[in-house]
């Protein structure tokens, strides 16, 4: 029965395009393939394939260009004007800034701990001095309670019940944010854990209480009545808060800053939630992030990467650049959770991946082997060889190293050091670097390539990891005699050793073939035709790894123009949450929303653990949580629920309001989807609009705040677009 | 007529005594009250990233143990001792008692076969069920379905994934749901009033020639309807069931809520990640010790939530290989080979390590590094499958693999 309905509607939209296709042949230009779709329809799949999604106008425009020599503009990103973005990235000031400037605007618990022990001098300017009493204090407090709970005796070993959750929250992902919190109340744990916090961008509090407070006691302990009189101080604060939500922003900011280093603490505290949202409103950038800062200096780097790189999805128009920026990215994934590399993500995206999106492979991989990011993610900055002179106990050279403010001092040792004077190799860099970057794991190596390969990069490590951290190779952790690796020696020659196993990396023809198959895999279907593989990866060879090269192969293969190909591929949540924002020509004055809709669907950016980065395939992706979230999404986004992001549906419908809605419908469907609409969606968004009036679309609770409906935007168009971006078709690109 | 099961969730009832409790419970849409037969569940858990086995379920009675890991052991005196040769780290207190009560029981030196140390390669092939084949593309929890009788209305609860993805594991012919959150599976979230794009999104997806998303789109509003007259509520625990903070934790509750609200479920999966600690892994604290504690602080939550409905419920733990059993360089672990797997249930004859112990002698390291397997972890699923759920077919459950019933460890009573 059920197959008998979907043939019958298959049948239909067989019929429908039969229709259909007479229209689109009489604007036939290109002539190259015989068999081949129409311009307009290569427009559209051009645009579905190297963009985050067409825009209103985009097809046109990609047309009146011609598709190929669009495509050839896409591959020169440079030629491309990006001024208009990047009048939209100004605010987010951490974008310019170096390693060593996050820093010290946004200390972590290391060095509030040096400036608390006098290591290290307070900052003069009154901006940073703020953030840094407050976590100062914070840092006081947990000492505090560190030493209240020494003091009492220890209870027996018997298990401490966990105090039963206040409310059932559960958001996503939770995890990581009490490890992060379990670390900050335990200093010793520093620098903090494997998992870190991506907190601020899933709405919570990044600085919630229990980061300080220990688990509640039957008698009132000390810390209680200490946690008693905070609340009393933030409650103080909130209202503290309130007096000055009315005064001017520039006074306002003044006020905060003249604080006292408690009330600063207090006010801190309070600056949560939409409430704190408000409170930001009308500060310049730069007092918005100290504000911020003062909260939860750990969360205002990546939370502004994440917006910097959802308006670049949205709004650069070196579309395949930030395609291939987030593709490579994902290649060689580094996880914002772990350790300090939430500062060092920023530089590692802008410095280490786009320059070289769509340059050549070696020198990509070389860039990300030598990066702070990589080297700290997957260990190897720790890794020491075996025979090498620290693991042998040579007494190290004293070194000078000039302070912040160039004053000579010799270095003491860092709280790390005894556990980097540990003495043994650390596999994981090795391993990843021949399984995930280049050979793939059916590359044909073995368990002792591994560990070879781990010799060859002992050494390289990072200098200052959590202060401005920079590539620096250390030869007294470095493993001495040759190496075999893959059946080759590699002679005795330090840091050039590393060198000589990427450049044998970056040149093998596994490599090729493998980067080969990803790249098709998120340009033609999640299982690309092995010719067409073959073909891109003896372009990688020929052309050494020239990557806008294989993907000249690629876009001028008939497998990437055939119909099969054709709106194939289903959109990761980036990709559909990206492209809906796209298609529907919306404003975006604040990208956190979105970043949170995407912990939502499961793909928190710049926060996937595992080194393999996100999947690319439709299986992952295509599940039942997964679709209702992209549903109302849809919903939210057309009917203006995201915080943050303008969608004018009434424009979208065409400007003037249409004389019915079988009118708006058509002209959404075409704006939206370039008309690739099936029956079955076609009518049953008639029907939905058929249906009585009052029955208005109950609205997707997305945490956001809801406005009053908007007179302009009449009911139907936003319900159309709602329901189109929610549709199958719309899921695929 | 009332069962022992009905009358003792209604005498729990009386002790909660909240308003929110009863509105599901009242509702015994499937399972005993029905069809006579309890429903019988399996719950698998995948610890992500290769945990640490020897840490885990600690082998304090080997010398080599304390020898290879000279600053990350569980001391001696820190163990929960089990049987004078195994012992627990101390963040598994809250497994203790369920140990004592002989529900609990451990294999060592188990694990997937397979000598990859591709966490990607080895997570796939222990969910497909198939080590070292690639080509399989669905799941073995999946396919522990097939042939088996559907629960009365077909509910598309019976094999559920909390999270956001539906995992290899689940994967395959057999309907099955993933859901993140119980509150916000619905369009037009937390409102109980039913939205009218929900049914347009539903015509669209129930007939969409888009095979792919048609499938998923039809378990999906089945799925959403269901719930909905469910009426989950706010869901409030059983007494003592303590559940931490933590997405893992919160998955084990709302599983529990599912199970507790007849949904039909048969069988389930959630993951808990954090395991990969290449780098000052910890010993009686520190990074180990702080996931352990979520791990089984959630676990023990989840069994004392379950109440009587443990009784036909068996859970199984895997991690997708183990560690070095010597500590690297960095204070951590590099990737091995053998792991150990518990196994939590009524059913299961519990206060016992299982399994056969290799030894930790540099003659009996795997590849000379790593614990060598004595159990594929195939035949500890396989005996939960035959004995608990009834699928008798192994063979199809697990291709390509000889399982020898006889072989089973037996630990189901």
């Amino acid at each position: 029965m059920k197959s008998r309905v979907s043939r019958l509607a298959l049948l239909l939209l067989c019929l429908g395009m039969a229709c259909a296709v007479p229209q689109l042949r009489a604007k036939k230009k290109d002539t190259k393939l015989d068999s081949g779709p129409d311009e307009q329809k290569r427009a559209v799949h051009a645009l579905n394939r190297l963009t985050f999604g067409p825009r209103p106008g985009d097809v046109q425009q990609v047309m009146a260009t011609g598709v190929d020599r669009w495509i050839d503009l896409q591959l020169h990103p440079d030629k491309i004007s990006d001024s208009s973005l990047e009048s939209r990235l100004a605010p987010l000031r951490t974008l310019h800034m170096s390693p060593r400037q996050l820093a010290e605007n946004f200390p972590d618990n290391q060095m509030i701990k040096q400036v608390y022990e006098g290591k290290r001098s307070m900052p003069s300017d009154p901006a940073q001095r703020a953030i840094y009493q407050v976590q100062i204090a914070r840092y006081e407090q947990r000492l505090q309670n560190r030493q209240q709970k020494e003091s009492v005796p220890p209870i027996a070993a018997a298990p401490v019940p966990t105090p039963p959750p206040s409310e059932s929250a559960s958001d996503g992902a939770k995890t990581a944010e009490e490890l992060a919190a379990a670390a900050a109340a335990n200093p010793e744990s520093m620098p903090p854990p494997d998992t870190g916090s991506m907190s601020a961008m899933d709405g919570a509090n990044p600085a919630d209480e229990t980061a300080m407070t220990p688990a509640p006691k039957p008698k009132l302990s000390p810390e209680e009545e200490a946690e008693a009189r905070r609340r009393e101080d933030r409650l103080y604060a909130d209202l503290n808060t309130q007096s000055l939500a009315d005064i001017s922003p520039d006074e306002r900011y003044k006020k905060i800053l003249a604080m006292s280093a408690d009330d600063k603490l207090a006010f801190a505290d309070s600056l949560k939630g939409a409430k704190g949202q408000d409170f930001l409103n009308g500060l310049d950038p730069k007092q918005k992030e100290t504000l911020q800062a003062m909260n939860a200096p750990q969360f205002v780097v990546v939370e502004e990467l994440s917006e910097a790189k959802l308006l670049r999805a949205i709004y650069s128009e070196r579309q395949l650049e930030e395609v291939m920026t987030d593709f490579w990215f994902n290649h060689f994934n580094v996880f914002a959770g772990k350790g300090p590399e939430r500062l060092l993500l920023t530089n590692y995206e802008q410095e280490t991946i786009r320059p070289h999106a769509l340059g050549k492979f070696e020198d990509l991989l070389v860039a990300t082997a030598k990066s702070p990011a990589m080297l700290f993610y997957l260990d190897n900055w720790m890794s020491v060889g075996p025979d090498s002179p620290q693991a042998l106990g040579a007494p190290a050279r004293p070194m000078v190293r000039y302070g912040p403010y160039g004053r000579p001092r010799v270095v003491r040792p860092h709280p790390n050091a005894r556990r980097k004077q540990s003495s043994g190799l650390n596999e994981n860099y090795g391993r990843e670097l021949l399984e995930l970057h280049t050979l793939s794991v059916n590359g044909g190596y073995s368990q002792r390539d591994v560990t070879e390969v781990a010799k060859v990069f002992t050494g390289w490590t990072i200098d200052r990891v959590q202060d401005g951290a920079s590539f620096h190779y250390d030869p007294r952790m470095h493993e001495p005699g040759p190496k075999f690796v893959l059946g080759h020696r590699i002679k005795p020659k330090g840091e050039d050793e590393g060198r000589e196993v990427l450049h044998m990396l970056a040149t093998s023809p596994q490599t090729a073939h493998f980067i080969s198959l990803k790249l098709a895999q998120r340009f033609v279907s999640d299982d690309p035709p092995p010719a067409l593989v073959d073909r891109m990866a003896k372009t990688f060879e020929k052309n050494k790894g020239d990557i806008r090269e294989v993907l000249l192969t690629l876009f001028h293969s008939p497998e990437f123009w055939s119909d099969q190909t054709y709106r194939a591929k289903v959109k990761t949540p980036l990709e559909f949450v990206a492209s809906a924002v796209r298609a529907t020509g919306a404003d975006v004055q604040d990208a956190v929303p979105l970043a949170r809709q995407l912990n939502n669907m499961g793909m928190p950016l710049y926060g996937a653990q595992p080194p393999t980065g996100y999947s690319m395939k439709a299986d992952k992706w295509v599940s039942s949580s997964a679709l209702l979230n992209r549903m109302n999404f849809a919903i939210a986004l057309t009917s203006g629920k995201v915080r943050g992001v303008n969608v004018d549906t009434q424009q979208l419908a065409g400007g003037t309001p249409a004389p019915d809605p079988s009118a708006t419908l058509s002209t959404m469907e075409t704006k939206l989807l370039a008309a690739d609409v099936s029956k079955q969606t076609h009518d049953s968004i008639v029907a939905q609009l058929q249906s009585p009036k009052n029955d208005k679309p109950q609205q997707a609770n997305d945490g956001s705040r809801s406005k009053p409906p908007d007179q302009n935007h009449p009911q139907d168009a936003s319900t159309i677009a709602g329901l189109l971006l929610g549709s199958p078709e719309f899921q695929r690109r | 007529m009332p069962t022992r099961r009905v009358f003792l969730r209604n005498s729990a009832l009386a002790v909660v005594g909240t308003a929110a409790v009863p509105s599901f419970l009242r509702r015994a849409a499937f399972g005993a009250v029905e069809n006579g037969a309890p429903p019988k569940r399996l719950v698998v858990i995948f610890q992500r990233g290769a945990a640490d086995g020897l840490n885990i379920v600690v082998p304090h009675g080997e010398k080599q143990y304390y020898a290879m890991r000279p600053s990350i052991n569980i001391p001696r005196k820190n163990v929960i001792d089990l049987d004078g040769f195994f012992g627990l780290h101390p963040s598994l207190t809250p497994l203790q008692p369920l140990w004592q009560q002989q529900h609990l029981a451990i294999v060592h030196a188990a694990g997937s076969p397979d000598a990859t140390r591709s966490h990607f390669d080895a997570q796939d092939f222990m969910e497909t069920g198939t080590p070292g084949v690639k080509v399989t593309d669905d799941g073995w929890l999946n396919r522990s379905l097939h042939g088996l009788a559907r629960t009365p209305q077909n509910s598309p609860f019976r094999a559920i994934a909390l999270g956001p993805s539906l995992p290899r594991i689940l994967s395959g012919a057999e309907p099955a749901v993933a859901m993140n959150n119980i509150n916000d599976f619905s369009v037009g979230g937390r409102n109980p009033k039913a939205s009218p794009a929900a049914s347009a999104f539903e015509a669209m997806y129930d007939h969409s020639s888009d095979s792919i998303l048609h499938g998923t789109g039809e378990e999906t509003f089945d799925a959403v309807k269901m719930l909905k007259a469910a009426d989950p509520g706010k869901y409030v625990p059983a007494p003592g069931a303590y559940y931490p903070k933590g997405r893992f934790s919160d998955n084990l509750r709302q599983l529990a809520q599912l199970i507790k609200a007849n949904l039909g479920v048969q069988v389930a999966f959630a993951d808990i990640g954090g395991w990969d600690h290449h780098v000052n892994e910890g010993a009686v604290e520190g990074q180990l010790a702080n996931v352990l504690g979520e791990f089984s602080q959630s676990l023990a939550a989840f069994w004392t939530d379950l109440g009587d409905l443990g009784e036909d419920t068996v859970v199984v733990t895997m991690s997708e290989f183990g560690r070095t059993a010597r500590e690297n360089g960095n204070r951590g672990t590099d990737h091995g080979h053998a792991n150990v797997m518990f196994v939590l249930g009524g059913p299961v004859k519990g206060g016992k390590v299982y399994g056969r112990w290799p030894g930790l002698d540099q003659s009996q390291l795997y590849e000379g590094r790593d614990l060598a397997l004595t159990t594929d972890f195939r035949q500890v699923a396989g005996e939960a499958i035959s004995r608990h759920i009834g699928n008798k077919n192994l063979a199809e459950v697990f291709p390509g693999y000889d399982i020898q019933p006889a072989k089973f460890l037996h630990y189901l009573g």
